[in-house]
């Protein structure tokens, strides 16, 4: 939409595989991260450069990765490990390290795997199952401690509360500055779609964290600018929300879909979306503080909890429905991505009368017509709601 | 004969069929029904061509042509596109008020759809990406028993007994159902077991939308009465006597579309 800032960012973005090998030469470590539960302030306090991996929507990756591990695992895992396999991708190719959480059970074979057949160095973050527990807490607290010393040793360096304390104040200000941009996003006359937010969001998590907060806040700047000027939007929109699995980097399959055939995404709740940037105060530059701020964000679908009415998840996603003013709700499914997959009935059963759409897919492009057809009937039926239904 | 401008098409080419449906005042005026071929344009315009014939209309007679079915994407004889889950809710509605449940079975998917007192589509499902429960797995289940695909329905209400089928896919169906031939069983019982397992496979798209009498089947697969049979032993229903060939209901519903959407575009008052 001409957004200068969109443009910059681009740029940045482009030139940072080059810059990353410079600061290489100079010394500097990079962590690639992965999962839902990696606390990157303290990557970054010790003086790292972390930078989130992991590519969706390439069956030929998929397949790559396949030689490695289970076809029955989900085919983002597939993918990824078709990155790690090939080692051509800018970012994976200059890894000092990488860190994966345990949250999802397929992430943390994937950490097995890359150091097994790969040679990377890994590190492990243990997530609880029971993370609404007491007990849950303390085993993270400890797991926290275990991955900074781990890193720590790694750095060479000790984790300094101060720079700690430095690090949060720069997540805090993109924590706040995503919720900013999706609030724009989502308004009548935004200047700016999901999409675009997406991409940035998407761009942040490979570029320098100092430099790509300076960026966001240029962005809202002008965002802020642009929206301020009237614009007119009478046609009647389809306003779409999305959940469920993750849709990463390079998947835009669905999105394409949702948008050739005029719906209009106004939100989601997805981990690889707004929900990671949600809910997560952290009271104390220690581990510990870490710890309990992480495990008390919006857990994670891959986590079991069994009470349905006090989910966090499903308070969320119900949350952020009527924040975006949204009609109705596409739940997006990797094939063999069981946590969400799982889910999705009970979701649908407690949204009760929204709209609700699930799309089962995988990186191919074979299922793309019968995706089209749901993702254009429910576009319709949102839509009929506001205008068919008066012409018959 | 006097023409009346306000003639309304719907077309509804689907994998192994195409439809078309001609409206006149409220009144279903002409239908065609041709076999697909592999150009989805061209089989679109010959079911449209044979309504036409049969009502002695030329295509310019037409006020407004809506396409819907998997065609739809490359149907430029039509106004618009609508999906034929729109047109299947519509036709439906169109036919029979009292119906809040469909059943679409088609040749390559089967669809489970709720819709309001309007024909508003509310919620629906579809199969996943194999062919089970569709047309075309009985098409390879007729191959397999060299009967012809209108008989097998028939055939299935014969059966002394039930031979449970327990795969759904059409690859494996088709070599299971090899095997049960093999060991000597009838051919009516496993075409029973056949027509069971695919209405069992029905009830499990249900069990996310819901059902609410009235219940109606349309699409190819509703002419075949050993799966209506079968539908309305799995669901617990009964099922609603279609007042038209059920697989012209979709082309119906896009002609009822054509309708309200020329009277929108200011076409007709």
């Amino acid at each position: 939409m001409g957004l200068k800032t969109l443009e910059k960012i681009t740029a940045a973005l482009t030139s940072r595989p080059a810059e990353l090998e410079q600061l290489r030469k100079q010394g500097k470590k990079i962590v690639g991260w992965l999962a839902y539960n990696i606390p990157e302030e303290i990557i970054y306090a010790l003086g790292l450069i972390p930078i989130r991996v992991g590519q969706g929507g390439d069956g030929r990756l998929v397949e790559v990765g396949a030689r490695h591990i289970s076809t029955k695992n989900c085919v983002f895992v597939r993918q990824v490990l078709g990155q790690f396999a090939e080692k051509t991708d800018p970012y994976i190719k200059q890894l000092d390290l990488v860190a994966i959480d345990a949250t999802c059970i397929q992430l943390y074979r994937l950490e097995e795997l890359i150091n097994f057949y790969f040679d990377y160095k890994t590190v492990v973050l243990g997530v609880p199952r029971n993370f609404a527990t007491k007990e849950g807490h303390e085993y993270f607290r400890k797991e926290v401690e275990h991955f900074t010393k781990k890193l720590e040793l790694f750095a060479g360096v000790s984790l300094e509360q101060s720079k700690l304390q430095e690090a949060i104040n720069i997540y805090d200000g993109i924590r706040e500055a995503i919720k900013t941009l999706y609030s724009y996003q989502s308004k009548d006359n935004a200047p700016l779609s999901w999409r675009d937010v997406s991409a940035v969001i998407n761009a942040g998590y490979n570029l320098d964290r100092l430099r790509y907060l300076e960026l966001l806040q240029e962005l809202i700047k002008e965002v802020e600018e642009k929206t301020s000027e009237p614009q007119e939007n009478q046609a009647i929109e389809a306003r779409v929300f999305l959940s469920g699995s993750l849709i990463p980097p390079g998947d835009t399959k669905l999105i394409d879909i949702i948008e050739q055939l005029g719906g209009r995404i106004v939100g989601d709740d997805l981990w690889s979306g707004l929900n990671f940037f949600l809910n997560l105060e952290i009271k104390e530059p220690t581990p510990f503080g870490v710890a309990d701020a992480y495990l008390d964000r919006i857990p994670h679908a891959s986590l079991p909890y069994l009470d349905l009415p006090t989910d966090g998840r499903l308070a969320n996603l119900k949350h952020q429905i009527q924040q975006f003013n949204a009609d109705g709700v596409i739940y997006h499914t990797l094939r063999y991505c069981d946590a969400f997959t799982f889910k999705a009935g009970e979701t649908k059963d407690v949204l009760k009368n929204v709209p609700f759409l699930e799309i089962h897919t995988e990186y191919s492009g074979s299922d793309f017509e019968a995706i089209r057809t749901r993702v254009e009937a429910f576009v319709e039926m949102i839509k009929n709601k506001k205008e068919i239904a008066e012409l018959v | 004969m006097s023409l009346n401008k306000n003639f309304f098409a719907g077309v509804d080419v689907g994998s192994l069929a195409a439809k078309s449906v001609i409206l006149q005042d409220g009144e279903i005026f002409a239908t065609g029904l041709v076999p697909s071929g592999v150009n989805s344009v061209e089989s679109g315009l010959n079911a449209l061509n044979l309504a036409l014939e049969t009502a002695g209309l030329k295509k310019e007679d037409l006020t407004y042509i809506v396409g819907t079915g998997y065609g739809r994407v490359s149907a430029p004889y039509a106004n618009k596109a609508v999906t034929e889950i729109t047109c299947h809710a519509k036709g439906t509605n169109y036919l029979h008020p009292t119906v809040r449940t469909i059943i679409d079975m088609g040749g390559q998917d089967c669809k489970a759809i709720r819709i309001d007192k309007d024909g508003a589509v509310i919620d629906f499902a579809m199969n996943d990406k194999c062919a089970a429960g569709t047309g075309r797995f009985l098409e390879v289940m007729a191959g397999v028993f060299k009967v012809r695909l209108e008989d097998l329905g028939a055939i299935a209400l014969a059966a002394t007994d039930t031979v449970p089928m327990s795969s759904t896919c059409t690859v494996f169906a088709e070599s299971e159902t090899i095997s049960l031939v093999a060991r000597g069983e009838k051919p009516e019982n496993i075409l029973s077991g056949i027509h069971h397992s695919i209405a069992n496979r029905i009830a499990g798209l249900f069990s996310r939308v819901g059902i609410e009498s009235d219940v109606f089947f349309s699409g190819g697969v509703a002419k075949n009465i050993g799966m209506k049979n079968a539908i309305e032993e799995a669901l617990k229903v009964t099922i609603v006597k279609p007042e038209i060939d059920p697989q012209l209901i979709g082309a119906l519903g896009a002609a009822v579309l054509a309708r309200s959407f020329s009277k929108k575009e200011g076409l007709w008052a």
